[in-house]
C-alpha cells in the first residue's frame, strides 16, 4: 500500500512535469520576446525534444531491465529501426525537391544509378503505413530474436552479449549501400512532414509537444503494465526465475511479450527523434550507444520508470554541456559515471534520494518515540 | 486421455540421469499413491534433488519413464506444463519473491490462468481474496500480509513457500528440506502442517532431520548413488545394514 | 646510374664475346625514333634489338622509362643523373634538354619494348636477369623472340631458368597458328605443368582455328589447372582463416580466463589489448632514440613489458572495482565498459587520436610461397605466437598451483573457498593473467592492425563471440571457437563479401547460442546449475 501510494505520487509528478514542459517550452519560445531572460532560443527546442525521445528510449530499457532483469545491450537497434522507418517516410516526402530532382527515387539511389524503388520502400510515402512500420519493424525483430533467445533460456550476460552482436550486425548491414537505405550517410535532407516544413519553428514546437505526449503515454503504459499481475510476474521472473517457472508461468512468453513491447516503445522514440535531429544513419546502431542508454537508466534508478526519465535527461544534459565546454573530458565523465553508479549508487539517484528520505524520517521517528525502534519480525 | 497404465499418482521407472559420465540417478524406480506422504532420505549426492528435477521437468532423464496420473509423460513436458498438471515444488533454500509483498506472493501462486494476456487483463476477485485470507491463516502470516517477503524470517519464508505451494492446489507436493534452519518448535509445527496437507494430497518430503522424519510417521525411501537402497517404515529402513553404513552411521 | 653503367659494361663485354654486332643496323634505326610516328618507333625497336649493339639495352630501357629523347634529328639517352648521352656514340652530349622531347610510347610500343628487352637479356650472364627476361617474354609472347629463345634454351645450364625459358617458348608457340601441331601440343603440356593463372589464361584463349586435337588437350589441361588453382585457393583461404583465427585466439583467450574463472564480463578487455599495442609503440620509440641496434628484437622486449603493464592494470581494476561487484555480472559489465571509455580517452589524451606507427622488424617482412599460395612472414609469426601462448597457458593451468587453484575456483567457487583457497586472491591473479595475455596479444596485433585508441573496440565483440561459442571454463573451447570463426569467416568471404560474411557469421552464432546456450565445450553438472 505504501509503495502503491509512492508510485501514484510519482505518476502525478511525472505528468505535471511533462504538462509544464508542453506549456512552458512553446510559450517561452514563441511568446517571450527574443533577448528577454525567459526566451528559449529556437535551437533549444529540438534539443529538448531529443532528450524526451531519449527518455522514452530509457523507459523502454527500464521496463525490461528494471522490472524483468533482461539487460539488452542492443536497444539502440530498435530505436534506430523506428527512426529509419520514419526516415523513409520523410525521404519519400522530399519528392522532386532532391538534388537530382527525381520525383520518386531518393538522391542516394539516383547517385547509385538505381532505376526502381526497392520493394521495401513501397508504401512509405503513406504516413499511416510508415507509422505502423515504426511499431512493426522493431516489434517483429524483437519478437523473432526474443523467441529464439528466451525459448532456449539464454539469460544474463549471454543475452546481453548476443543483443550487442545483433546491433553490431545491423550496423554493418546498414553501412552497406546495397542495403538501399543510404549506406554510410543514412537518410537526411528532409523537407516536409505531413505537409509541414520540417525546419519551421512551428513544426518543431509541434514535434516537441508530440514527444511530450509520447513520453507521457509511454510512461502511463509502462505504469499500467507493471501495476498489473503481468508486471508482478515480471518482477518475479527478475528475482527468482525458476521459482516462477515452477509456479506454472511460461517465463519465456512473459519475457517475449515485454521485450517486444519495449522494442516498440524504442521504435516510437526513434521515429520522433529523426524529424527533430534531421538525420538517421547507421551509427545509431553502434553498440556503444546502446550501452549508454543503460547507464541513463542506472543513473536515474532502475526499476522505477521515473528514474529512467530523470537519468536520460540528466546524463544527456550533462553530455550537451560537456561536449560544448570540455569535449575531451566527456568520455572520462561518462566512463566515471558508469563506474561510480555501479559501485556507489546501485539504485541510482532515486534510490539514493529514497535512502536519504528513509534515514531522515527514521531519525525523526526515533526522536519522537522514547524507545529504540525495533522491527517486529527481526 | 488414455486409460492409466498404472494406478499410482507418480510413477518413475528405471530413470537414469548422467552428467558427463557421472550417474546422478541410476535406474531409479519409485511409485507414489494418491494422498500418500513419502519421506526421502539419503546422503549428499544420492540423487534426491536430481530426482525432483526430473519430476518437475528441469532435467531430462537419459532413459527411463516418468508418468504422472498414469498418462502424462513428464519427460516430454516443461516446468510450466508440469506445474499446471498439479505438481508443486518447494526448494531447499526458501525461494520466495523477495520484492513482492506476502500477499502478492500468494496471489502469483494462486491457481488460475497463467498466460501473459490473462495476467495483463486480470482483476482482483473476491474469491481470490478469500482464498488468500484462508492461506495466510493457514501458514500464520496474516499479520505480515503487506510486508515484503524479503523482510520475513527464515522460518516464515519456508512457510510462505509452503503456502504458495498450497495456493497452486497441486495434486503432488515436492518439498525439499522443509525443516532446515528452523527452531524445534517450528519444525514440529511444520510436521503437523505437512501431515494435514497429506490428508488430501500426495507429498514427497526430502529431509535429513531424522526426528522430523519420525514425526511425520510415513513410509521412507533411502536413496544412495542414484538408486533406491531401502524402502519401508523408518524403523525398517534404519535397521538396514547398508543404510546404516552409507547414511545413518553407527 | 651506377647500375646503368655496369649493365652497359656487361653488355659491351657480352657482345664483344659473341661478336655478332652488325655494324650499321643500329645507327640506321635511330632516325626512325625521331619521326614521332608509333609504327616507326616500333620498327626501330625491332631493329635496335636485332642489332645487338652495345647500347641497345640502355636505349630500350631508356625508352621504357621515358628517358629517351629526340630532337634536332638525333636521339639522346638521359641517364639517371640527368646527363645526356648521344645514343649513337654513348658519349656525353652538351645540349640542354630543353629542345628535346621524350619519345612517346603507347601500349603497343610498350609491348614491343618488353619483347625487345626480353630478347636482349635472355642471353645475359646473370641467371637472375635471364629469369627476369624469360618472364618478360612469357608476358609479351612476341614471336620475334623465338630464335633467341631457342638459342638461350640450348645453352642454359640452370634448370629453373631453363624451365622459365621453355615456358616462355610454350606461351608463344601455343597461340601461334603456323607453328607445328607437335610443338603446340608440347607447349600445352609445358603450360599445364606450369599450372598458374597465366597458363590458364593462355590455354583457355586459344585461337578458334586450332586443330581439334589441340583444342581438346588444351581444354583438359585448363580444367586440370582450374581444379588445382581452386584447391590452392581454398588452402589460401583456410590459411587466411587460421591467421584470423589466431588473432581472435589471442584477443579472446585472456577473456576466456577471466570469464571462465570469475564469470565476469570484462568489457575493458579490448583496452588491455590496446595498452599492449601502445607499449610496443613506446618501446620502439625508445629503442629508435637510444639504442637503434636493438630494433630487430624490439618486439621481444615489448612482450614482457606489455604483459606486466596490462596485467598490473588488470589487477588494479580487479582490486578497486570488480571485487565489489561479484555476483552482479551485469553491473560488472557496465562498470568495466565505463573503464574502457576512460582508458580509451586516456590513451587518446596522451598519444593523440591518430594511428601510431609501429614498425615490422625485417625478419617478419616478406612472404613464403607454397604452391600457388603465399604466406606472409608476419602472419606466420602471429599464428606461431598465438599457438605458443595457447600452449603456455594450457601448461600454466595444468601444472602450476595457480592453475590448479584457478580450475578449482572455476568449477566450484564455494567449495574451493572452503578448502582454504583464497578465492579473492586467485581472482586478482586470474584477472591479472587474463589482462596480461591481452597485453601480449596487443604486441602481436600492433604488427597487423592500426595502433589507435580504438584498437580494442574492434576486437571486443569478436572475442565475445569466440568465448560464447567455444564455451566457458575450457581453453580448448576458445581454440576451437576462434579457429572455427576465423576459417568460416574467410571461407564465406569470397562468396558473400566481407561484410555480409561477417553478418552471416554473427547470425549463425546467435542461432547457435539458442541450441547450446553454454557453448561448445560447456561445463555441466551440479556446480554450473547452482
Amino acid at each position: 500500500m505504501k509503495t502503491r501510494f509512492f508510485f501514484d505520487r510519482q505518476t502525478v509528478l511525472v505528468l505535471s512535469f511533462l504538462t509544464a514542459a508542453a506549456v512552458l517550452v512553446p510559450a517561452m519560445n514563441g511568446l517571450a520576446a527574443p533577448g528577454s531572460a525567459l526566451h528559449l532560443p529556437d535551437h533549444i527546442v529540438p534539443l529538448l525534444g531529443k532528450y524526451l525521445c531519449f527518455a522514452l528510449l530509457a523507459l523502454s530499457v527500464d521496463l525490461i531491465w528494471g522490472f524483468c532483469g533482461i539487460l539488452s545491450l542492443g536497444h539502440g537497434a530498435f530505436f534506430a529501426l523506428g527512426g529509419y522507418a520514419m526516415g523513409m517516410y520523410l525521404m519519400r516526402q522530399i519528392g522532386p525537391r532532391g538534388v537530382y530532382s527525381d520525383p520518386i527515387l531518393p538522391d542516394f539511389m539516383v547517385f547509385l544509378n538505381w532505376k526502381d524503388l526497392p520493394w521495401f520502400w513501397q508504401g512509405f510515402d503513406w504516413f499511416p503505413f510508415a507509422a505502423l512500420m515504426v511499431l512493426l519493424v522493431p516489434g517483429c525483430l524483437a519478437f523473432v530474436f526474443g523467441w529464439f533467445a528466451f525459448r532456449s533460456r539464454v539469460t544474463g550476460v549471454y543475452f546481453s552479449i548476443i543483443t550487442q552482436a545483433m546491433t553490431f550486425a545491423l550496423m554493418l548491414a546498414f553501412f552497406r549501400n546495397d542495403m538501399g537505405l543510404g549506406g554510410n550517410n543514412g537518410l537526411t535532407d528532409f523537407k516536409e512532414i505531413l505537409g509541414f516544413p520540417v525546419q519551421a519553428g512551428s513544426t518543431r514546437i509541434a514535434l516537441f509537444v508530440l514527444s511530450v505526449a509520447a513520453l507521457a503515454g509511454g510512461y502511463l503504459l509502462c505504469r499500467w503494465v507493471v501495476g498489473t499481475k503481468f508486471g508482478k510476474v515480471l518482477v518475479a521472473v527478475r528475482d527468482a526465475e525458476s521459482r516462477t517457472r515452477f509456479l506454472g508461468y511460461r517465463v519465456e512468453h512473459y519475457k517475449l511479450a515485454v521485450f517486444t513491447l519495449s522494442a516498440m516503445l524504442a521504435g516510437v522514440a526513434g521515429a520522433l527523434y529523426v524529424p527533430q535531429v534531421g538525420i538517421i544513419n547507421p551509427s545509431e546502431f553502434a553498440p556503444a550507444s546502446s550501452i549508454e542508454v543503460v547507464i541513463w537508466v542506472a543513473v536515474g534508478g532502475r526499476g522505477t520508470l521515473v528514474g529512467a526519465i530523470l537519468g536520460a535527461m540528466v546524463v544527456n544534459a550533462g553530455k550537451t554541456w560537456f561536449t560544448g565546454a570540455l569535449p575531451e573530458f566527456w568520455l572520462f565523465a561518462l566512463g566515471g559515471l558508469f563506474v561510480f553508479v555501479t559501485l556507489f549508487m546501485p539504485n541510482g539517484i532515486l534510490g539514493a534520494a529514497g535512502d536519504l528520505w528513509e534515514r531522515s524520517s527514521q531519525k525523526l521517528r526515533a526522536a519522537r518515540s522514547p524507545k529504540p525502534l525495533t522491527h517486529a519480525a527481526e | 486421455m488414455t486409460a492409466p497404465v498404472t494406478p499410482a499418482l507418480l510413477y518413475l521407472d528405471n530413470v537414469t540421469v548422467s552428467f558427463d559420465g557421472f550417474r546422478a540417478l541410476n535406474a531409479l524406480s519409485l511409485a507414489i499413491d494418491h494422498a500418500e506422504m513419502r519421506a526421502i532420505i539419503g546422503p549428499n549426492g544420492a540423487g534426491k534433488t536430481t530426482m525432483m528435477d526430473v519430476i518437475t521437468g528441469k532435467t531430462r532423464p537419459n532413459e527411463g519413464t516418468a508418468l504422472f496420473e498414469g498418462s502424462y509423460d513428464l519427460t516430454t513436458l516443461d516446468e510450466a506444463a508440469i506445474a499446471e498438471l498439479g505438481i508443486g515444488r518447494k526448494f531447499q533454500t526458501p525461494t520466495v519473491f523477495e520484492m513482492h509483498t506476502v500477499e502478492d506472493n500468494l496471489l502469483l501462486a494462486l491457481q488460475g490462468a497463467r498466460s501473459p494476456l490473462a495476467a495483463l487483463l486480470s482483476r482482483r476477485l473476491a474469491r481470490e481474496r478469500e482464498r488468500i485470507d484462508a492461506l495466510l491463516e493457514r501458514v500464520r502470516l496474516t499479520p505480515n500480509r503487506h510486508r515484503r517477503a524479503g523482510e520475513l524470517s527464515h522460518g516464515q519464508k519456508q512457510w510462505l513457500e509452503i503456502g504458495m505451494l498450497l495456493a497452486q492446489e497441486p495434486k503432488l507436493l515436492l518439498i525439499d528440506e522443509p525443516a532446515a534452519g528452523m527452531t524445534d518448535q517450528e519444525t514440529a509445527d511444520t510436521a503437523d502442517l505437512l501431515r494435514e496437507i497429506a490428508k488430501t494430497k500426495a507429498v514427497i518430503v526430502v529431509e535429513h532431520d531424522m526426528t522430523f522424519v519420525r514425526d511425520l510417521g510415513v513410509k521412507v525411501t533411502c536413496l544412495h548413488e542414484g538408486s533406491m537402497l531401502a524402502e519401508g517404515s523408518l524403523d525398517v529402513v534404519s535397521a538396514n545394514e547398508r543404510v546404516v553404513e552409507v547414511y545413518l552411521g553407527r | 646510374m651506377i647500375r646503368l653503367y655496369i649493365l652497359l659494361r656487361v653488355f659491351v663485354l657480352l657482345v664483344g664475346m659473341t661478336g655478332v654486332a652488325l655494324a650499321g643496323e643500329y645507327e640506321d634505326a635511330l632516325p626512325k625514333f625521331t619521326t614521332g610516328n608509333y609504327s616507326d618507333t616500333e620498327e626501330a625497336i625491332g631493329a635496335v634489338a636485332a642489332s645487338r649493339h652495345p647500347l641497345s639495352l640502355a636505349l630500350i630501357e631508356a625508352l621504357q622509362d621515358g628517358r629517351l629523347l629526340a630532337g634536332m634529328g638525333q636521339v639522346f639517352i638521359r641517364d639517371a643523373a640527368g646527363d645526356l648521352l648521344n645514343a649513337e656514340t654513348g658519349q656525353p652530349h652538351g645540349a640542354t634538354s630543353r629542345d628535346l622531347k621524350p619519345i612517346r610510347v603507347n601500349n603497343r610500343i610498350r609491348r614491343a619494348i618488353e619483347a625487345a628487352l626480353g630478347g636482349l637479356t635472355l642471353l645475359s650472364t646473370n641467371a637472375g636477369t635471364r629469369m627476369e627476361a624469360a618472364r618478360a617474354v612469357f608476358r609479351s609472347r612476341d614471336a620475334a623472340a623465338l630464335p633467341t629463345l631457342a638459342h638461350a634454351i640450348a645453352q642454359e645450364s640452370d634448370p629453373t631458368v631453363r624451365q622459365a625459358l621453355q615456358q616462355a617458348r610454350a606461351a608463344i608457340l601455343v597461340g601461334k597458328a603456323d607453328a607445328s601441331p607437335g610443338d603446340r601440343l608440347e607447349a600445352v603440356e609445358t603450360l599445364r605443368v606450369r599450372g598458374d593463372q597465366d597458363a590458364l589464361a593462355l590455354l583457355s584463349n586459344l585461337p578458334a582455328d586450332s586443330v581439334p586435337e589441340l583444342t581438346e588437350s588444351a581444354r583438359k589441361a585448363a580444367d586440370g589447372i582450374r581444379s588445382r588453382l581452386a584447391f590452392w585457393n581454398v588452402l589460401q583461404n583456410v590459411w587466411y582463416g587460421v591467421s584470423l583465427g589466431s588473432v581472435l585466439l589471442l584477443a579472446a583467450i585472456g577473456l576466456a580466463i577471466t570469464f571462465g574463472t570469475m564469470g565476469v564480463i570484462n568489457m575493458a578487455h579490448g583496452e588491455m589489448v590496446m595498452l599492449g599495442a601502445y607499449t610496443t609503440f613506446v618501446v620502439q620509440e625508445l629503442i629508435r632514440t637510444y639504442v637503434p641496434g636493438l630494433f630487430e628484437i624490439s618486439l621481444f622486449i615489448a612482450l614482457p613489458l606489455a604483459f606486466l603493464i596490462a596485467g598490473a592494470v588488470g589487477i588494479f581494476i580487479e582490486r578497486t572495482i570488480i571485487r565489489f561487484l561479484y555476483g552482479r555480472p551485469l553491473e560488472t559489465l557496465l562498470a568495466t565498459w565505463g573503464l574502457s571509455l576512460i582508458l580509451q580517452q586516456g590513451v587518446r589524451t596522451i598519444f593523440g587520436p591518430t594511428n601510431r606507427e609501429v614498425s615490422t622488424p625485417v625478419w617478419m617482412s616478406g612472404a613464403l610461397d607454397i604452391g600457388a599460395m603465399s604466406l606472409t612472414y608476419n602472419r606466420i609469426a602471429i599464428v606461431v605466437f598465438a599457438f605458443s601462448v595457447f600452449a603456455i597457458l594450457l601448461l600454466v593451468l595444468r601444472y602450476t598451483s595457480l592453475g590448479l587453484y584457478m580450475r578449482a575456483v572455476t568449477q566450484n567457487r564455494r567449495m574451493a573457498g572452503s578448502m582454504g583457497i583464497r578465492t579473492n586472491r586467485i581472482d586478482a591473479l586470474a584477472f591479472g593473467l587474463g589482462s596480461g595475455v591481452a597485453g601480449i596479444a596487443g604486441v602481436a596485433l600492433s604488427q597487423i592492425d592500426n595502433v589507435s585508441p580504438n584498437l580494442g573496440q574492434g576486437y571486443i565483440i569478436d572475442s565475445f563471440m569466440v568465448v560464447v561459442f567455444g564455451g566457458v571454463g575450457n581453453l580448448w573451447g576458445t581454440l576451437v571457437g576462434s579457429m572455427t570463426l576465423g576459417i568460416a569467416n574467410k571461407l564465406l568471404e569470397p562468396y558473400a563479401g566481407a561484410v555480409l560474411g561477417k553478418i552471416a557469421l554473427l547470425i549463425a552464432i546467435i542461432l547457435f547460442i539458442q541450441r547450446r546456450p553454454r557453448g561448445l565445450f560447456a561445463l555441466r553438472g551440479r556446480a554450473v546449475e547452482a
